[in-house]
């Protein structure tokens, strides 16, 4: 295990105008499991790339152990990699695959083979090693992607999108084998994923990006509770926070037609409020608002319903329990639970509160 | 919605519909002129080609011979040379082509500068008619003033010009070079279509596996590259088993029969000598027809894929 | 989408030393340029004769035109029969490439989107006839134009090319037409269209680019096509150009600057397709190989 330094990395690609990764300031220590998040295209897997030395480093510095490695060979950094097409090698069985590595850094066959061996044991694969990729189902040849890492023993695990191309069953079982396989092995992790069940439930901490820049660092729950900017509080979570345009007047925040009891303190006159839809409740006394029943989506273990508050264009979503007593078209008070409410500024989106 | 069943798709996208209400009809129209052509022009020139080769088959009439002229054909000297020949050239050549225009192809892969001009200026020989090609290199060959001999007298290697298609121990490897020579360009083109469309995911692991260069081609490339190196053999195979044009324009299958193929033969006892029987040719084309296929089989044999490489 | 970056080879971080690198890159280079010469030489070289008279040549084969006698064209057009051959080079290349774009995308588009019990059997014995020496067919062929008066004449040539080309034809255009999503053909069904209309406005339309390519590599292997026209035109108004120019070896003693010229024309027509074509004719020429 190590830890991972990235100073201002940048990388720009010849022909874009603007850089794929701008300035990424990162810290991941001894044994991290670091998530990188975000939506497609905002450079975490370029970013990945440059760490693992599959892309060039436009500018900035990248150390491993306190060590400068921007122009160490990919092969020499001591890493390894789980791509999210599994990467195998079609034409060799899974044996070789795990011990292809190995082979081409002169292990003692004796050594390779235990190695291998013990890996296809953890990871459930003793009964394929002689089977080829083609031969595989996807949680397979996955679990093949990781064996061939893990027989490495490197000091950093990096990991490009590895459940996109799974189903969704397995995908949930895959990320349970993760965390084990992180908590046993104890060794330094950056995952790339622009799934934010996957980021909140594996990441020790989560770094958010967007076009290339980094957005916000953090712990899940951290992340989640005290998002820095509208983009952070409409990316995680799902349904996601709900944004909504309000303007102070006197001691009321008025959205639409509503208005909400919020002291006014050293902010802009046009905020934008945010809460999310589990911060919300149907009924309870006290309603802030009333809002119109738009529709019903029963979940099953819960129900999300989306209201029309008058004066407002946006649609709000509300999380309810299990069965909700509300139809279509009925107007029913909404309570806010202000204490996790957020406040933006419409200029810069950048959280006030 | 578990009560939907998908509908299964079928060996190809949208295969179309049910076998009991095809429209018989409208297929038979399709067929029709294709199979017309084909039937016409091909199959019953076998059958006839067949016919022929257990009949003596003069101008106006056809005599019943039997076994005949193949029996005759076991003893013909001058066919048993013309295969030899045309079996060597069909062993040199995919050899020499397949790996020349695999090491081009590397060069290429590599991203020298310029591979986009490279690509097309290296494939033009493929395009030119074997007459064209033919006339070039007789030139080339030329003794007296061709590039060949003028090339090493130049750089003071003089003692060594030839009479490259006129001696008779040189005159087919100076052919195998020329169809080399036309061949390599298009089987750079095909490997390098293949090397590009490896998954470049798959080099980016073996990167990180410690390979080099040389490692990742040896281990990754050319392996997954196997099947279309096959084909490229295959292909270069059936080409030189049916050669007859380039033949013709340089040697007429000489000198002293060294470049008679199968075909050249052929023509000549077909259409060139005044034995005017075409039964005899005919049985060489029996026989050269179930040689081909007979070698086509035993190479694809030979080189099967054991599994697939899906990637 | 980054993904997209992806589909080119990558550069990786590299830490080799300098001069390796310079040495490696300047070898390769001598070798490219070498076989670039290889490759290209000899037609560059035939160009620059077809400009020199063959006096001039006999002085010096290797020289660069000093004047250049575009009028031998003109000549080897008009007094050396080459305007013949072209001419029938063209009506018999252009009717049989139309033919067989029309029959061979018929039988195409049935064997790719019909399903009945013989569709892969039949496509076997069509497709399979490409491994055929011509051998085995042109006695025979030769035979059979002759019984039926087809003999020496340009509608016989042109269809023996038609059933050479067809194999290669139907297999090019096949891989095609069964790619086309079979949405399209229900929703055409459904609209009420014929099979025949289905046909004209759903299948070509959308395979035009597959069309494009055979048209393409049929023109250009059967405007070089020597061996069936040799055993079957004898006349000389009736050779194509590839006979034409073949003549011209045994006939004029060598008379290399018109023989030249004569090859320039057989070849410009080609190198004009491929200049505009390139892309679409080496995928064409090259479809099938790749696995």
């Amino acid at each position: 295990m190590a830890k991972v330094s990235l100073r201002r990395l940048s990388k720009r690609f010849p022909s874009a105008s603007a850089p794929a990764v701008d300035a990424v300031d990162l810290d991941v220590a001894h044994g991290e499991f670091m998530v990188l998040l975000g939506p497609s295209g905002c450079g975490k897997s370029t970013t990945l790339r440059m760490i693992a030395g599959l892309e060039s480093i436009t500018a900035g510095e990248l150390a491993i152990d306190g060590q400068r490695v921007n122009d160490v060979p990919a092969k020499d950094r001591d890493i390894a990699m789980v791509f999210q097409s599994y990467a195998l090698y079609p034409h060799m069985t899974v044996f070789d695959n795990l011990a292809f590595g190995l082979r081409r850094r002169n292990f003692r066959s004796t050594e390779i083979e235990r190695r291998v061996r013990d890996v296809a044991d953890t990871l459930g694969l003793s009964a394929l090693l002689a089977r080829k990729p083609y031969a595989l189902s996807g949680g397979q040849r996955q679990r093949v992607a990781l064996g061939r890492a893990i027989v490495r023993d490197p000091k950093v695990f990096l990991f490009d999108e590895p459940l996109s191309n799974l189903d969704a069953a397995l995908r949930v079982g895959m990320r349970g084998e993760l965390i084990k396989l992180h908590h046993r092995l104890g060794a330094t992790m950056i995952y790339v994923t622009h799934d934010q069940v996957e980021a909140m439930t594996m990441g020790d901490r989560i770094c958010i990006m967007n076009g290339g820049k980094v957005v916000q660092i953090g712990g899940p729950l951290d992340v989640y509770r005290d998002p820095v900017d509208t983009f952070v509080a409409g990316f995680l979570g799902s349904p996601p926070t709900n944004l909504l345009p309000g303007k102070f007047d006197a001691d009321r925040l008025v959205i639409g037609d509503n208005g909400l009891p919020i002291e006014r303190r050293d902010v802009p006159e046009n905020v934008i409020f945010g809460i999310r839809p589990e911060d919300v409740t149907i009924g309870g006394d006290g309603a802030h608002a009333r809002g119109e029943v738009l529709a019903v989506e029963p979940l099953g273990a819960e129900t999300i319903v989306r209201f029309r508050l008058s004066g407002v264009v946006q649609d709000v979503l509300v999380r309810g329990p299990r069965t909700v007593a509300a139809r279509v078209g009925e107007s029913v008070p909404l309570t806010f639970d202000l204490r996790s409410a957020h406040l933006f500024d419409p200029a810069t989106l950048h959280r006030i509160v | 919605m578990a009560s939907l069943v998908s509908r299964p798709t079928g060996v190809r996208a949208g295969a179309a519909t049910r076998v009991d209400r095809q429209p018989w009809s409208a297929i038979v129209l399709f067929l029709l002129p294709a199979f017309t052509v084909y039937t016409a022009l091909t199959a019953y020139p076998v059958l006839r080609t067949l016919w022929n080769s257990v009949h003596t088959v003069l101008p106006h009439s056809a005599r019943f011979a039997g076994i005949a002229n193949y029996a005759a054909l076991v003893h013909d000297d001058i066919f048993w040379r013309s295969v030899r020949n045309t079996f060597i050239w069909s062993c040199v050549s995919p050899v020499a082509e397949v790996s020349i225009g695999l090491l081009l192809a590397l060069a290429l892969y590599a991203r020298i500068p310029g591979r986009r001009f490279l690509r097309i200026a290296w494939f033009t020989p493929v395009l030119m008619s074997y007459v064209v090609v033919g006339i070039i290199w007789v030139w080339i060959y030329n003794y007296d003033w061709g590039a060949a001999n003028a090339i090493l007298r130049a750089i003071g290697l003089g003692r060594y010009v030839q009479a490259w298609i006129g001696d008779p121990r040189i005159a087919l490897p100076s052919l195998i070079f020329v169809t080399t020579w036309m061949w390599t360009g298009f089987n750079m083109v095909v490997l390098l279509a293949a090397m590009h469309s490896l998954p470049s995911e798959v080099l980016e692991a073996a990167e990180l596996d410690n390979c080099g260069w040389t490692a990742k081609l040896w281990h990754v490339v050319i392996p997954l590259i196997r099947p279309t190196i096959l084909n490229l053999v295959v292909l270069s195979f059936i080409g030189k088993m049916k050669i007859f044009d380039l033949v013709w324009i340089t040697t007429k299958g000489g000198p002293l029969w060294s470049t008679e193929t199968v075909s050249t033969y052929l023509y000549k006892r077909a259409f060139e000598w005044s034995t005017f029987d075409l039964g005899y040719p005919s049985t060489i084309a029996a026989v050269w027809f179930v040689i081909v296929l007979a070698g086509v089989f035993a190479l694809t044999w030979l080189f099967r894929q054991r599994e697939r490489l899906e990637f | 989408m980054g993904r997209l970056l992806r589909s080119r080879p990558f550069e990786p971080a590299t830490a080799r030393s300098f001069p390796t690198q310079m040495l490696k890159r300047v070898a390769l280079f001598a070798i490219v340029a070498l076989y670039t010469a290889f490759a290209a030489g000899p037609f560059v070289w035939v160009a620059t004769m077809s400009v020199r008279t063959t006096s001039e040549i006999s002085l010096d084969h290797y020289a660069w035109p000093a004047k250049w006698h575009w009028e031998k064209f003109a000549q080897a057009w008009f007094n050396s029969n080459y305007n013949v051959y072209f001419e029938n080079s063209l009506l018999v290349v252009a009717s049989a490439v139309a033919v067989l774009t029309v029959v061979g995308s018929m039988a195409a588009h049935c064997f790719a989107r019909y399903r009945f019990p013989a569709n892969r059997v039949l496509y076997f014995v069509i497709f399979s006839t490409i491994i055929f020496p011509p051998q085995i067919t042109i006695i025979a062929l030769f035979q059979i134009l002759v019984q039926y008066g087809l003999y020496d004449s340009l509608v016989g040539l042109a269809l023996v090319y038609v059933a050479v080309q067809l194999p290669l034809t139907v297999y090019v255009l096949e891989s095609f037409f069964a790619r086309i999503p079979g949405d399209l053909f229900d929703a055409a069904r459904i609209d009420g269209y014929s099979e025949w209309l289905i046909f004209w406005k759903v299948s070509l339309p959308i395979a035009l680019p597959a069309i494009a390519t055979a048209v393409i590599l049929n023109t250009i292997l059967l405007w070089n096509e020597f061996l069936y026209a040799v055993v079957l035109i004898t006349d000389e108004s009736r050779r194509t150009l590839p006979l034409g120019i073949q003549r011209f070896m045994g006939d004029q003693l060598e008379d290399v600057g018109m023989i030249a010229t004569g090859l320039m024309i057989a070849i410009v027509p080609v190198v004009l397709i491929y200049m505009f074509f390139s892309e679409k004719l080496i995928q064409g020429m090259t479809a099938g190989a790749v696995k």
